[in-house]
């Protein structure tokens, strides 16, 4: 039972920390991105409102794919191979 | 000198890495399964290439029950697998029916005169100098000796941990562009004014006076920035 336990907490330590290490990554891209596309011109209003905006988009869209992505891939990821190693 | 040592340790960490993972990874051997068993085995310095113990046990050595599959090869040659549960951590296989496979060991023997091939996958080295086993995880019935399989397992997880370092690669380089550049290029210009105001400093003391001058004016309050 205390094997389940370990490997529960720290896989979900772990994730968090990829979690937040790929959200600062994305959200630094983006930034980049939306700072280009101001730049290229075209573009009315201030710098900061466009980007400020765009950021606002940006985070309900990525926290969905993120949360699917780091947390429900590697359970999905793990109950597969227990399937396959114990149940052939 | 320094190159020798930066190669040398380049392929060191290439060994390392290239060796957990041909440990870690399984494989897959066609053999003739002769014998399952079970026997008491002491596990002592290559504690490392074992299963972790179930119960916490005194440090030094320990006697174990542990099962083992004797096999024997198209070839001739014999390879002797344990046959232990993984823990739940590492390595990731969660294996937990090493009962249920020594049955199936059971089996699956056959005699030289009427063979039955199985494909037995397994992970870990056979090292008989250090006494180590690979652990034997599944074992499937194949037509002969001459089967072949494609090891989509390796594949995926070796295309996986590629991803994953350059991905590693790539948030390393945005976060210097990002952060650590912008933060470098203030710090520059911040030397070249520093230096900038000694400069002109310096060109105001010149002559006897104007270093007395200078000395008394240390004793007002700094300039402001």
């Amino acid at each position: 039972m205390g094997g389940i336990i370990r490997l529960v907490v720290f896989g979900f330590l772990a994730l968090s920390v990829v979690y937040l290490i790929v959200t600062v990554y994305a959200r630094s891209v983006r930034r980049e991105n939306l700072e280009k596309e101001f730049d290229a011109g075209g573009i009315e209003g201030s710098r900061d409102a466009f980007i400020a905006e765009g950021m606002a988009r940006y985070r309900h869209s990525l926290r969905k794919k993120l949360l699917l992505g780091v947390y429900l891939v590697p359970m999905a990821v793990v109950a597969i191979t227990i399937y396959l190693v114990n149940y052939q | 000198m320094l190159t020798y040592l930066k190669w040398g340790f380049r392929i060191f960490l290439i060994l390392l890495v290239g060796g957990f993972l041909h440990y870690t990874l399984p494989q897959h051997d066609i053999v003739r399964i002769t014998n399952a068993y079970n026997r008491l085995t002491t596990v002592g310095a290559n504690w490392l290439f074992y299963a972790s113990p179930d119960t916490g046990t005194a440090e030094g050595t320990e006697t174990r029950d542990i099962r083992f599959i004797d096999a024997v090869f198209a070839d001739g040659s014999v390879i002797v697998y344990r046959n232990e549960d993984t823990g739940w951590v590492w390595p990731p296989y969660f294996k937990y029916d090493s009962s249920n496979l020594q049955a199936e060991a059971q089996n699956s023997k056959s005699s030289a005169a009427a063979p039955e091939w199985v494909s037995v996958t397994h992970y870990g080295w056979r090292f008989p100098f250090m006494s180590i086993y690979p652990n034997a995880v599944n074992i499937t019935p194949v037509s002969g000796p001459d089967d072949t399989s494609v090891p989509w397992i390796n594949i995926i997880v070796l295309t996986t941990l590629a991803f994953l370092a350059l991905m590693i690669r790539r948030m390393w380089l945005q976060f210097r562009e990002r952060a650590i550049d912008p933060v470098l290029a203030d710090a520059g210009e911040a030397w070249d004014s520093v230096d900038a105001k000694a400069d002109a400093a310096r060109a105001k003391a010149r002559g006897v006076f104007g270093r007395i001058g200078a000395w008394f004016n240390t004793w007002r309050s700094p300039p402001r920035r």
